[in-house]
């Protein structure tokens, strides 16, 4: 099987390309040390035969500053690497021909075979702009191809003349360099040939630059490296711009010779929309009214769907429930599994939708000015101009939203972005908000305006503003970055979006996450499952003993008898001792065990958190009703039976303004979602981050917590 | 006395200048591979809402660069 790498700059339609040449036919490939995913796809070409495709990071040079660019030339230097290429797909766009050139004449000094493909034939046309590539062709001496990764146009082409390049590798006739060695560079390289048998002289000096990091050199290598750097005075910064800039000098004489351009950009339409979108008082407004359109459609859009799953699913579990034998293998299936499978599919919807709007954003160039304009704002507290739309997001859903923060370059910007959206008050936080803020605080009017239900729940959503922003910003002290962190970024001219990238993107984000983290979301299920089921010994068929004793003493109905046994099983289970045994250290919260089960079983979802209450209170049956987001009188039964709450012990009642505040500021602020967690894992490629998330959030929620209790 | 060159942050909205040198070489490594080099016309578009960024034209491209980027361009006066 042949490789083919595909490499570009960043905006020159190298992912549209991509997509054209794979279709579905691609999978997200891992670089084994690096967070940044890299696409590969396999291509099939007309002689049959065929070839990977790796999507490289899109990269202005081979002098990298962020970690995805590196990726492209610590491949390219290493002809050891498993995906070293056997060709490469050059993709430029044919507007700004000149910019794309010096990351071309860098590689074609490689000495591996390369295709050009010139790219957005339609509107260059339109544009005035003509390109000689016969002759464009014999000066790089590379073939050149006119495509259009939009419309398709030339892209059969663009197939067979790769495939003829594989199969019949081209002579190695390459015309001259388009940048010539200093002595000391001349040096340099012949000695790393000396040491490391690096034949090709670009290669051995690309080496020298990057010895103190690229991945592949071992430790004795990078010692004699820096002995050949150190002894020869190589100054490594001061070379690579002579080399940028003599690199210039020598290919823009062939652009002018070889490309009509009109002497004005006509297109001005990006000016124009510009001046309104990035404009300093229209364009942060613009901003925040799209976003809130995202918002609400996440949160309007996903119900629909949302509500389906949930209930196809319920439907199909309490037909299992009836027609299947009794038994803990039944409720393995029906209250273990098909549980945890509605509670990965519950999430496709509202990934589906912010990824369908977030690309089509992305896709259009709006994202870029986004993060031009909230750049300052987000770097104070240890973020990046992208981590708005993850923060915003956060607030339907933490899952998707940290799934958005792939495109944040800088990796600790993105792991602080990721650590902090879950402080965001996501959707699943309602139902408790609800509940909690009904039970304890008064509907009264303060001032005769303000309801002081409505200002304690908008108090919890700033609440988690105040926490994602704070622990932003002390995270940023306590990971100093190591890598030098670059805004330089292009805008793009704006453009109708690509809608098979969008689909694609859509399509890639949704099976990632039910694979990625969907599986660890099932086994954590069916462990929760498992732990309210099954109890110590023989613990649990003595409750439902009891249960039926206590029924039949009561004279109670059959729902009442369900209730019932729902209620002692799981006062009895594992989860009910784990809810008994934390009560010591939960008491100080103002909690007795019931919340301490409800704590634990919650972990499966935030919402699960009013249904365990409402099984511990013998309401079991009227669960739904409760975590649904109207006022159902359920919801007031529910109140009614916690205000009776009494602890064990001294008979103090529960809840009080203090212990339900402080519940309300433990939920706003502990990692109590294994969704999350599990996409966290996923994203961070290790357990160690959403281990500290969880520790960090739940310390400073117990902390909290017990604050809110002392204090009222 | 008075200054030989300014810096692109210098520049009002909507005034060009040739760019003369880099006082950062480790930015000038990402500026030239941008198309960003001595010679080129820098045009100032605006500075960004919150400020510390700025939107400038270099030859039909558009770049958004950060306050100590932009100030690392030095402009003829």
């Amino acid at each position: 099987m042949y490789r083919v790498a595909l490499v570009g700059n960043p905006n020159s339609g190298k992912s549209t390309v991509f997509n054209q040449l794979t279709g579905l036919r691609q999978k997200t490939g891992n670089f084994p040390g690096v967070t940044v995913d890299v696409k590969e796809g396999k291509i099939q070409f007309p002689g049959k035969t065929e070839a990977i495709l790796t999507d490289l990071p899109g990269t202005y040079s081979l002098y990298p500053t962020s970690s995805d660019e590196r990726i492209v030339a610590s491949l390219l230097t290493d002809p050891k690497h498993p995906r070293f290429p056997d060709a490469i797909l050059y993709v430029a766009d044919a507007h700004h021909l000149e910019k794309h050139l010096l990351l071309l004449t860098q590689i074609l000094d490689l000495d591996i075979p390369v295709m050009f493909a010139l790219n957005m034939a339609d509107t260059a046309a339109e544009l005035g702009i003509k390109v000689n590539t016969a002759k464009l062709s014999e000066r790089l001496g590379v073939p050149v191809v006119f495509v259009s990764g939009r419309t398709g146009e030339n892209i059969p082409k663009l197939l067979a003349d790769l495939e003829k390049m594989l199969t019949t590798p081209p002579p190695v006739s390459r015309v001259e360099s388009f940048y010539a060695f200093t002595e000391t560079e001349k040096q340099i390289a012949e000695a790393v040939r000396l040491n490391l048998g690096t034949e090709n002289k670009y290669r051995a000096l690309l080496i020298a630059h990057h010895h103190h990091w690229l991945p592949f050199l071992q430790a004795q290598d990078r010692d004699t490296l820096s002995t050949i750097v150190e002894t020869k005075q190589f100054q490594s910064l001061r070379s690579q711009v002579d080399e940028t800039l003599d690199r210039y000098d020598n290919f823009t004489p062939l652009v002018q010779e070889n490309v009509q351009q009109p002497s004005v950009f006509p297109n001005t339409n990006t000016d124009r929309i510009d001046a309104i979108l990035t404009h300093r008082v229209a364009g942060p407004i613009i901003f925040f009214g799209v976003m809130l359109l995202i918002f609400q459609a996440i949160f309007d859009l996903s119900v629909y769907p949302m509500d389906w799953i949930d209930g196809g699913f319920s439907y199909l579990n309490d037909a299992l429930k009836t027609n299947l034998p009794a038994g803990w293998l039944s409720e393995l299936l029906t209250d273990g599994i098909l549980t945890g499978l509605s509670g990965i599919l519950v999430f496709v919807p509202q990934i589906a939708i912010l990824f369908l709007l977030i690309t089509i954003l992305e896709e259009v160039g709006y994202m870029s000015r986004v993060v031009f304009m909230f750049d300052k704002t987000m770097r104070r507290v240890g973020m990046n101009g992208r981590s708005v739309i993850a923060l915003i997001g956060g607030g339907a859903c933490a899952v998707p939203a940290i799934m958005s923060t792939r495109t944040i370059g800088n990796w600790q910007e993105r792991l602080i972005t990721t650590m902090v959206t879950p402080f965001i008050s996501c959707s699943a936080r309602i139902p408790v908000y609800l509940v909690l803020i009904g039970l304890a605080v008064p509907a009264v009017k303060i001032g005769g305006f303000i309801n002081a239900q409505t200002l304690v729940f908008g108090a919890m959503y700033a609440l988690g503003v105040i926490a994602a922003f704070a622990s932003g910003w002390a995270m940023k002290k306590w990971l100093h970055s190591r890598e030098h962190s670059f805004l330089v970024i292009e805008l793009p001219e704006y453009r109708i979006p690509h809608w098979k990238n969008v689909w694609l993107t859509v399509w890639e984000k949704v099976s990632a996450f039910v694979v990625g983290a969907g599986k660890i979301i099932l086994i954590v299920s069916i462990g929760l499952w498992g732990l309210a089921r099954f109890g110590p010994g023989d613990a649990v068929s003595k409750a439902e003993q009891q249960a039926r004793a206590e029924a039949l003493a009561s004279g109670a109905d059959s729902t009442q008898l369900h209730d019932l046994l729902a209620h002692h099983r799981l006062e009895a289970s594992y989860a009910g001792q784990m809810g008994k045994f934390i009560e010591p250290v939960i008491r100080p919260l103002g909690y007795d065990w019931k919340i301490g089960i409800a704590l634990l079983t919650s972990f499966a979802a935030r919402e699960v958190f009013t249904g365990t209450l409402a099984v511990l209170y013998n309401m079991g049956s009227a669960e739904s009703d409760i975590s649904s987001r109207e006022e159902t009188q359920a919801k007031v039964t529910m109140r009614a039976k916690m205000k009776n709450e009494k602890f064990s012990d001294n008979g103090l009642p529960v809840y009080t303004l203090g212990s339900a505040l402080s519940l309300l500021v433990f939920y706003a602020l502990a990692m109590q979602c294994m969704s999350t967690l599990a996409v966290v894992r996923r994203e961070t490629g290790s357990w160690k981050w959403p281990f500290f998330q969880f520790m960090f959030m739940g310390i400073l929620a117990y902390c909290g917590a017990w604050l809110v209790n002392f204090l009222f | 006395m008075q200054r030989r060159f300014r810096t692109v942050p210098d520049l009002k909205a909507h005034e060009s200048a040739e760019a003369i040198a880099f006082s950062d070489p480790a930015l000038a490594g990402k500026l030239t591979a941008m198309g960003v080099r001595p010679g080129t016309i820098i045009e100032m578009v605006r500075k960004a809402p919150f400020g510390q960024a700025y939107y400038i034209k270099v030859e039909g491209i558009r770049l958004a660069l950060r306050e100590e980027e932009a100030a690392s361009i030095m402009v003829e006066a």
